[in-house]
């Protein structure tokens, strides 16, 4: 397994209850979206509550609501009824335009404007907001850096001269150029191709874990739901809620057959996706090292899935775990992983520590 | 990770404007126009000229008609972007949209009527003169700037649109910002065609003696001169071809880079 399949899967612990200092809490009450002539409202009395720095994923097929809802938010869609809060405040008492400045907006198409430079692109709402030419200079060095553009050979250039990967880099670097404490990304990844797709989640998981901002994030994708999401709402037609939980619990604990149908038939393989060494560790003891695991090792930031991968590969049935420093702590076998699955019922440190 | 893992921008940085291609493209106009104005001058000028054809074909008179013309289509043509791009854009926004249709037809219809029609009927109705000769060719010559002006607003990427209010903009700045810019090179398209256009209908000015290069046409078909009749024709192609050139220089010019 690459190296950077792992770190995509592989999650810090507790990493929700670090403070996030990033974002803000969002509260939909209530929402509804009708549209005149429909006998049925495309959202229905969607309530949801999502936490400072929290990265939700609106999970569902296509016509589902789900960007309808995210829009509700910015109010690039106004609600027919119900609420949005933002720390708080009411987004339908806002002005639009001064509501939609401080939260960031990425879309599949990425939209970036092709007439101006990609400086300009990423310092368009700096600029609405007043800042001064030099702030907003450095600001869009800063973010040009962050997403892994050397600033001082892509700030000149147009849109149309960058790789699909290199425009939505951008696209991610435009919404966050203000700073904004919210974001929300329909379908960001969407239009590239798969082994791009994986690098930008990979980088933009990264970049969440430093930034925390609150992100609201529309997919299709339930590999990407369970990659990137800290929860998810899994959502019916009408962008009724199915389940609205963590990762770990939609896979171990499907709401209904409409939950589990996303999950589909691989859900212990994909449970053992998101869980790294170190928290199969907090569960079960290492047996001892041995001597027939043939050199194969992992590391406690790998998951346990890489670990499953390796045995099955080179036909082993253990493998030794190392720390940073790669000295043999012990090894893991297929009992003790069977074993991890039977008492947690809940594997992934996540939900248990 | 780095960005030369993903990207394959092969794509060169921003070039000049005006690549050494372009500008010989662009001269090529030009020079061909001054050798059609070299050989006629020098056919005129190996005939032997009666009283009349003389009289016509006075550089003073010819420089006056070509003059007249060259200020009937300029007015004509600022007054048209004076009215259909406001209005173009106008008919672009969302409370305005559904006029669109009814404003295009009027304009198709100004376009397919006769302009010879329009300036008779309109001198009938009101006077004879440059300003019912401006009046006609801004009726029958403003459709292109009109209808390109809406298209052009129209092709730009909603998504762009969806981006630009996403991101806070308000619809004025979206307009500013987004919409104009890209539709510029559209409508400069539009405005190229309305003076080119312009410039044939102006000919007929003469018949409510508003003056121009119809003077010098009317003139040699009525006194059946093939020197004055084809000195007025060239000049008019001359013109036409002349000021579609400017316009394309200048549509070259201000086209937003990065596009």
């Amino acid at each position: 397994m690459s190296e950077s399949s792992s770190t995509v899967v592989s999650r810090p612990a507790g990493r929700r209850s670090a403070p996030a200092e990033g974002g803000a809490r969002i509260e939909l009450v209530a929402l509804t979206k009708r549209y005149p002539g429909q006998s049925e409202p495309a959202v229905d009395d969607v309530s949801m509550d999502i936490a400072a720095g929290e990265l939700v994923m609106l999970l569902g097929p296509s016509g589902c609501g789900k960007t309808t809802t995210m829009k509700m938010i910015n109010r690039l869609i106004e609600p027919t009824s119900g609420h949005v809060l933002i720390n708080g405040e009411d987004v339908l008492r806002l002005d639009p335009a001064e509501l939609r400045r401080r939260i960031g907006y990425v879309i599949q198409q990425i939209g970036l404007f092709p007439h101006l430079t990609i400086a300009e692109n990423i310092g368009l709402v700096p600029r609405l907001l007043g800042w001064k030419a030099v702030t907003i200079a450095a600001r869009v060095d800063e973010l040009l850096e962050l997403v892994g553009l050397d600033p001082s050979a892509y700030r000149g250039r147009y849109p149309r001269q960058l790789s699909g990967g290199q425009q939505q880099r951008v696209g991610v670097a435009r919404a966050l150029a203000a700073d904004p404490p919210v974001m929300l990304m329909d379908e960001p990844f969407g239009a590239t191709d798969p082994i791009t797709r994986e690098h930008l989640q990979t980088e933009f998981h990264k970049l969440q874990r430093e930034l925390r901002k609150t992100i609201v994030f529309v997919t299709h994708d339930f590999d990407e739901a369970l990659r990137l999401g800290d929860r998810i709402a899994v959502l019916r037609e009408r962008s009724v809620i199915a389940q609205f939980d963590t990762p770990e619990r939609i896979l171990s604990a499907p709401a209904d057959e409409y939950v589990a149908g996303f999950v589909g038939s691989a859900a212990a393989i994909r449970r053992s996706g998101l869980t790294t060494v170190d928290d199969a560790l907090r569960h079960i003891a290492l047996a001892p090292p041995g001597d027939d695991s043939g050199g194969l090792s992992v590391s406690g930031e790998d998951t346990v899935r890489d670990a499953i991968d390796a045995m099955l590969r080179n036909g082993r049935d253990r493998i030794h775990v190392t720390d940073r420093d790669g000295a043999v702590l012990g090894s893991l076998d297929f009992t003790r992983i069977c074993e991890l699955w039977a008492r947690a019922g809940q594997p992934g440190g996540r939900d248990v520590g | 990770m780095s960005a030369d893992t993903l990207g394959t921008s092969s794509a060169a940085r921003p070039g000049r404007r005006w690549s050494r291609g372009q500008l010989a493209r662009h001269l090529v106009t030009p020079a061909a126009l001054a050798v059609v104005l070299l050989a006629l001058y020098l056919w005129v000028s190996g005939q032997e000229l009666d009283s009349i054809e003389a009289r016509v074909l006075d550089a003073g008179a010819i420089g006056d008609a070509t003059l007249r013309h060259l200020k009937l289509t300029a007015i004509a043509s600022l007054l048209i972007v004076a009215i259909a791009m406001p209005l173009g854009i106008l008919l672009t926004r969302p409370r305005a949209r559904w006029i669109t249709p009814v404003a295009l037809a009027a304009a198709n219809m100004g376009q397919a009527a006769p302009a010879l029609g329009v300036l008779v009927i309109m001198a009938m109705l009101f006077s004879i003169g440059q300003t019912v000769a401006i009046a006609a060719l801004v009726v029958t010559a403003i459709l292109p700037v009109l209808r390109n002006t809406i298209i052009g607003i129209q092709q730009v990427d909603r998504s762009l649109v969806e981006a630009a209010f996403g991101m806070g903009l308000t619809p004025g700045q979206v307009l500013r910002k987004i919409e104009l810019p890209l539709a510029v090179p559209v409508m400069l398209a539009g405005l190229r065609t309305t003076i080119v256009l312009s410039v044939g209908v102006a000919t007929v000015a003469t018949f409510v003696n508003a003056g121009g290069l119809g003077d010098i046409i009317v003139a040699g078909i009525k006194t059946t001169r093939t020197p004055i009749l084809l000195t007025g024709a060239v000049l008019t192609t001359v013109v036409a071809f002349a000021l579609d050139w400017l316009a394309g220089v200048l549509e070259h010019s201000v086209r937003p880079r990065g596009l």
